[in-house]
């Protein structure tokens, strides 16, 4: 199931968060403090991260940063109270979320948002694993090449048919 | 101009303008500091608002489907199907959350009166006359105000002893609090603590505030009681914190003084005679 991680100081907040997205059918894993939810990226693997931007330990774009290293493939987003530029900068540049959203939020919104950042997500790991079997595939067809050719090497001639002119094969050596 | 030389000439007319201008150049000050905190207040607000607005969301959506069975007793078939509808609205879950989501809404609402209503005691302009007051219940507003600035930058630890009321300014005392806390906060670099400590001792009260901060070097130590010194980046600091606040004890008949030893911290305490000494009216 896709998996969601919700931080903020504000436990109101996560319920809140956690009810607008029940009918959503994902897994909601909701940490009020940024220890416990680097906890949480050790144990699951996250499609999304929605993080708060002032909190006490440490704040939502250092977190994300982490989050970043953490789990490279989740995609970032902050729901932030503190809408300043410089805020808003360091978000981007820093932590490179996906969408910076602001409280009070609207509904739709936010589940837009979270929606949208899956479906990259999900678009993302189907590409690796595309890429992947393209890898695999590619590794196959040159380990045939290469026996194909140590065999021609070794025995001239065995990799080909040959036929006769009413297309029968022709056993025997026709180098001679 | 006779009549300029003439209020020259009264010590009273002028004594009183200048209390005039002290006046306003304080409330002036007060209103400097509470726009340096609205970003802050803002933050606060906008907390319990994001959250009680998603409620009031889900709210009406979980009424849609209450309405959704409750419209189905006149239509419905069967008690069977009546029970069916129940089943698919998750009835169990919706009636557990919505005592949760109303008493969280509550909170929310509760948290946005009382941060308002600290706001409108603190900016009060017309209190201007000495009132037996509990100094604790200042604090506690004033801790409401500057909340923002604090919970980020240090833990509060209250240490209060009982107090009597003390005959003061309500609104100044709690400005030269809100100073002293910003200032405490601002001197946090990372994450610290802020102790507030009150006792009564004899017919004073004294109230404390200390904090982890990085000190007040030696040479900035005899100036910040001037006017218009300030140590803060421009924009972030009016100069006038402290000195205004010495003002206000002054005229309160008390004292404020500070113990810092930089790295370590910064103590400053105040100390309030409890019953104003009696002065003629007409002086």
């Amino acid at each position: 199931m896709t998996k969601i991680q919700l931080v903020d100081d504000e436990p109101n907040i996560l319920s809140a968060l956690r009810r607008l997205l029940k009918p959503q059918g994902w897994e909601v894993h909701t940490y009020n403090t940024v220890e416990s939810a680097l906890g949480g990226l050790l144990e699951h693997d996250y499609a999304v991260i929605v993080s708060d931007y002032q909190m006490p330990t440490a704040d939502g774009v250092t977190y994300l940063q982490f989050a970043k290293q953490r789990q490279p493939d989740a995609m970032r987003l902050v729901l932030s109270a503190h809408g300043d530029r410089s805020s808003m900068i360091k978000a981007i540049n820093q932590a490179e979320v996906y969408r910076f959203l602001s409280k009070p939020w609207d509904d739709y919104e936010v589940v837009a948002s979270i929606q949208s950042a899956i479906d990259l997500y999900r678009l993302k790991l189907e590409n690796r694993q595309l890429r992947e079997e393209v890898d695999t595939q590619k590794a196959m067809l040159r380990a045939r090449e290469e026996e194909l050719l140590r065999l021609e090497t070794e025995n001239p001639g065995i990799t080909r048919v040959h036929r006769d002119t009413d297309g029968s094969v022709l056993i025997g050596d026709h180098d001679g | 101009m006779t009549s300029l030389s003439h209020q020259q000439a009264d010590p009273a007319l002028l004594n009183k303008r200048l209390e005039e201008a002290k006046r306003q150049l304080m409330q002036s000050e007060k209103l400097a500091a509470i726009g340096q905190l609205a970003a802050g207040v803002a933050h606060e607000i906008n907390n319990p608002v994001g959250y009680v607005y998603s409620n009031l969301q889900t709210l009406e959506g979980y009424l849609t489907d209450l309405f959704r069975l409750t419209n189905a007793v006149d239509s419905a078939e069967s008690l069977d199907d009546l029970q069916l509808i129940k089943k698919n609205l998750d009835y169990d879950y919706l009636r557990e959350d919505l005592k949760d989501l109303i008493s969280e809404s509550r909170e929310g609402i509760e948290r946005v009166k009382t941060i308002i209503a600290a706001m409108k005691d603190f900016s009060y302009i017309e209190e201007e006359d000495f009132k037996p007051a509990d100094i604790h219940k200042g604090i506690e507003t004033t801790l409401n105000v500057v909340n923002n600035e604090l919970k980020y930058k240090a833990e509060v630890v209250r240490d209060f002893d009982d107090l009597p009321n003390v005959e003061c300014i309500i609104s100044q005392i709690n400005q030269v609090i809100m100073n002293l806390l910003v200032n405490a906060a601002h001197a946090i670099e990372d994450f610290g603590q802020i102790h507030i400590r009150t006792r009564a001792s004899g017919d004073n009260v004294i109230i404390e505030i200390e904090d982890t901060g990085q000190g007040i070097s030696e040479e900035n130590l005899n100036r910040i009681f001037e006017p218009f010194f300030t140590t803060k980046p421009i924009g972030k600091g009016t100069g006038l914190g402290l000195s205004l606040s010495f003002n206000i004890i002054e005229k309160h008949n008390g004292l404020i003084d500070v113990d810092s030893r930089p790295g370590e911290g910064t103590c400053f305490r105040i100390t309030l005679p409890i019953n104003q000494p009696l002065t003629p009216e007409a002086e």
